[in-house]
């Protein structure tokens, strides 16, 4: 049921398109169920339909994702999601870690913006410590979470181009991967799973050589850009196998919880970076795309011009960092920070608090917080339960991918297999997110 | 953003710059249809069930450190046992709704049951809430009446137990050298 | 006079290099067997030998194909051995095939949670012999930092794995490398784990 009926006025600032489709349906979610789309009364125990399973093990299901739906020849007439294939327990797991030792787990639930998550988790943790973060640890974790956007947009469309066949866009995609993975490498030691947030700023300093890398990368990184729209963007193929596939209003999509890219391109102008800002975003400057379409041509254009804004972001965050060279990079809190090691040579305290951090764990006052982010797939957010003691009580990360692959059926409406398959990556879903 | 009118409202609480709002269990549709149609918070962000058995149990001691270290002029405040208040009931379920307009505001909606009392199902609001109602029965164990399809979702169709519980095990092997109390 | 060759007792004189196949080397303890070669019996009698073989075995080394098995964040890394920096296709596998009728090798990268288990032994069963499993990452090979009810503690409880590739995620380096030791096991004439090892036999 759509939320079309509104008492409260729809701010126009937010709603830029229409919300309701064009030919003046209110909605395309399938009821009783919303995220199962049954096959039509007339047409159910009929021979012409059968059902056809996707997965899990498939090669463009995006990991871990079981599609079962009702074929009537190339035509969908129902579809199901069954997820839960790649259910690692991260929030059990978490809740018998150490605040700090916890840190490696969230990095690995949605593992392609996997600074994102690690930083909503550090975000929740210095929210209920009220902790306050030196100003390079601000620019650096917004520096890493833009190269971190331009990550997961460029293995979203390496992917999803695989998918529906454009082979080249994997290619040229994970060649500009490769570049931001070697920065990751070069200032924290990992390509993935840098775990270079911590409470209180950041684990380690920046390395020296690391500016000019970056602003190599910044320079290359518009051209690249360049290179996937001159593969894509008037691709006769690719448009006709992506417009007007896959359409979900605006409505729908905020029915649906869908956040990020994907209700960016129903014509929501809605980007928590904007509108709700943390970290460095309030002091840089750069736009949001928003497109009306709603189809999966939309969400690609949207996807393809983050890419060029997080350049822009990085870019102005790069600056600010070459001025803030020298300061420190982690808060100064002992309680909860490490000591510098030079400290514990000579500081008895210091020595005591390392070794108290290090075995019972600092601890976070009593409380509960909902920290969202604007993470490369939408809305991803962490809410914390803290017992005031040296390990969390509860956690859940919601994940924009779960609400994504639920509204999957929605989209699919009089699609064929074809288009399905478009469909369900225009979405970005990562499994690892929506499962958890 | 007065939340007096809001049917079934039982405690509004302010802490680290967030509104719960706790409400009836019996009447958590009605409120949910008042803050989406009311005051416009037609996204629901999350729905997160949260398990309270053996709060406070843990015993957590000490001084909480803040930004600026520890304050030598509070008497009392090292190794001060202060034990959490205790809860109402073992489980709370939390609605995070958001509104999509100038200054995002946010709002949470707690209502809080006991186990196996079930929660009316919040999908005819937000269809969004389906599989956040599923991943709730499914971890937590907690019922939700009305919904069309309330079945696992992410466990095995067979699996036994609702593994977020605080009395299901974490499982896994016994290893040495873990670090695990 | 006839030309003695020296005796073959030992993996490393097959041609093996991996340290851990083989370890301990060198020092005191190197003189006798390492573990996996005590686990594979006498030498003579598992490897394949003959000319022919070792022709075969020299094909298949140098031409394995893996399928497409990618389950969590191993997976992104698998994908990018397969892109231009990190080229697997210059060590023989040339194309990663979708059906595991196809595929010589699979690649467990990702956890394994216990619902997955079950299309994962599926998947293994149709792969058509030889067939030879690597386990890629912490998670394949032991559950990783998962020690819980929803993650199955190691791939090697439910399919047999020829090699384990640490790492969390491993660097393309690593799984190329690992690749690489798995094409100097076949070449050396070490038959597929399944062979050896009894994993879930029914």
């Amino acid at each position: 049921m759509a939320t079309t009926e509104r008492r409260v006025a729809v701010d126009p600032d937010v709603y830029t398109a229409p919300t309701t489709y064009p030919d003046g349906r209110p909605t395309k979610i399938p009821s009783p169920v919303p995220s199962v789309r049954e096959v039509p009364e007339d047409l159910r125990g009929s021979d012409d339909v059968m059902q056809v399973n996707f997965g899990p093990n498939h090669p463009s299901t995006h990991g871990v994702l079981r599609l079962v739906v009702d074929l009537r020849g190339e035509e969908v007439l129902g579809m199901r999601a069954v997820i839960g294939y790649v259910h690692t327990g991260f929030e059990k797991n978490m809740e018998h870690k150490q605040w700090w030792k916890a840190i490696t787990y969230p990095e690995r639930i949605d593992y392609v913006a996997y600074q994102h998550n690690e930083l909503v988790f550090v975000l929740a943790i210095e929210k209920l410590l009220g902790m306050e973060i030196p100003p390079k640890a601000l620019w650096m974790r917004t520096l890493m979470c833009e190269l971190n956007r331009i990550h997961s947009h460029l293995v979203w469309a390496g992917t999803s181009g695989l998918e529906l066949g454009a082979v080249s866009m994997f290619w040229y995609a994970f060649r500009e991967r490769d570049m931001i993975l070697d920065l990751y490498e070069l200032v924290s030691g990992y390509r993935m799973h840098t775990r270079y947030f911590q409470t209180g700023g950041l684990a380690e300093d920046i390395p020296v050589g690391f500016y000019d890398e970056c602003r190599k990368f910044l320079e290359w990184m518009p051209k690249a850009v360049d290179d996937y729209e001159s593969l894509l963007t008037a691709n006769a193929i690719y448009l006709e196998r992506t417009r007007g596939v896959g359409v979900i209003s605006a409505d729908d999509a905020v029915a649906l919880g869908l956040s990020g890219p994907n209700l960016r391109a129903s014509g929501v102008d809605w980007d928590l970076r904007k509108r709700d800002p943390y970290l460095a975003y309030d002091q840089v400057d750069f736009s949001v795309p928003v497109a009306s379409d709603g189809d999966v041509w939309a969400r690609f254009a949207v996807r393809l011009d983050e890419m060029r804004q997080s350049v822009r972001i990085a870019a102005q965050c790069l600056d600010r960092l070459e001025e803030l060279q020298g300061e420190p990079w982690i808060a100064d809190d002992r309680k909860v920070v490490l000591p510098p090691r030079e400290e514990l040579h000579t500081s008895m305290e210091s020595l005591i608090h390392h070794f108290k951090i290090v075995t019972e764990g600092y601890r976070v006052p009593e409380g509960e917080v909902y920290v969202p982010i604007e993470s490369p797939r939408g809305e991803l957010a962490c809410y914390l339960v803290s017992e005031g003691g040296p390990k969390p009580w509860r956690v859940k990360f919601r994940a924009p991918s779960f609400l994504a692959t639920a509204a999957a059926p929605t989209m699919i409406e009089g699609t064929l297999v074809a288009d399905l398959i478009a469909v369900v990556a225009s979405l970005d879903g990562v499994m690892g997110e929506v499962d958890r | 953003m007065s939340y007096d009118g809001v049917p079934g409202l039982l405690e509004t609480r302010e802490a680290f710059g967030e509104t719960t709002l706790v409400v009836e269990t019996a009447r958590l549709v009605e409120a949910c249809e008042h803050l989406r149609d009311e005051h416009g918070f037609a996204f629901l962000a999350d729905i997160t069930p949260t398990d309270y058995l053996g709060w406070g149990t843990r015993g957590v001691a000490g001084y909480i450190g803040t930004a600026d270290g520890r304050d030598l002029n509070a008497p009392g405040s090292q190794g001060l046992h202060k034990l959490p208040e205790p809860k109402p009931t073992r489980f709370s379920v939390n609605y995070h709704l958001l509104a999509l307009r100038q200054g995002a505001p946010r709002v949470r909606v707690q209502v809080w049951v006991e186990d196996g009392e079930p929660v009316p199902s919040v999908v005819g609001v937000w269809p969004t809430a389906d599989w956040h109602e599923r991943e709730a029965w499914d971890m937590m164990g907690i019922r939700f009446d009305g919904h069309p399809n309330l079945v696992r979702i992410l466990m095995d169709d067979d699996w036994e137990g609702h593994p977020l519980r605080k009395d299901y095990p974490l499982g896994g092997e016994p290893v040495r050298f873990s670090g695990e109390e | 006079m006839a030309r003695s060759r020296p005796k073959k007792t030992r993996l490393a004189d097959y041609g093996l290099n991996s340290e851990r196949l083989l370890w301990p080397r060198s020092g005191a303890a190197a003189k006798g067997p390492g573990a996996f070669e005590n686990e594979l019996g006498p030498l003579e009698d598992k490897l394949m030998l003959t000319t022919v073989e070792k022709a075969v075995r020299w094909a298949q080394g140098s031409s394995i194909w893996p399928d497409t098995f990618g389950l969590a964040c191993c997976a992104i890394e698998m994908m990018s051995i397969v892109s231009s920096r990190y080229d697997i296709a210059r060590f023989g596998a040339e194309v990663f095939r979708s059906s595991p009728r196809q595929a010589d090798l699979l690649i467990v990268s990702g956890r394994v949670s216990h619902k997955m288990a079950g299309p994962l032994r599926q998947i293994y069963d149709q792969m058509l012999e030889p067939k030879w499993v690597m386990a890629m990452g912490a998670c394949a090979s032991s559950a990783g930092m998962f020690n819980n009810y929803a993650v199955l503690q190691g791939v090697d409880k439910i399919v047999a794995v020829d090699i384990y590739v640490p790492g969390c995620p491993p660097r393309p380096e690593a799984v190329i490398e690992g690749i690489v030791r798995l094409q100097e096991k076949i070449k050396a004439g070490l038959p597929p784990a399944y062979e050896y090892r009894e994993v879930a036999i029914t």
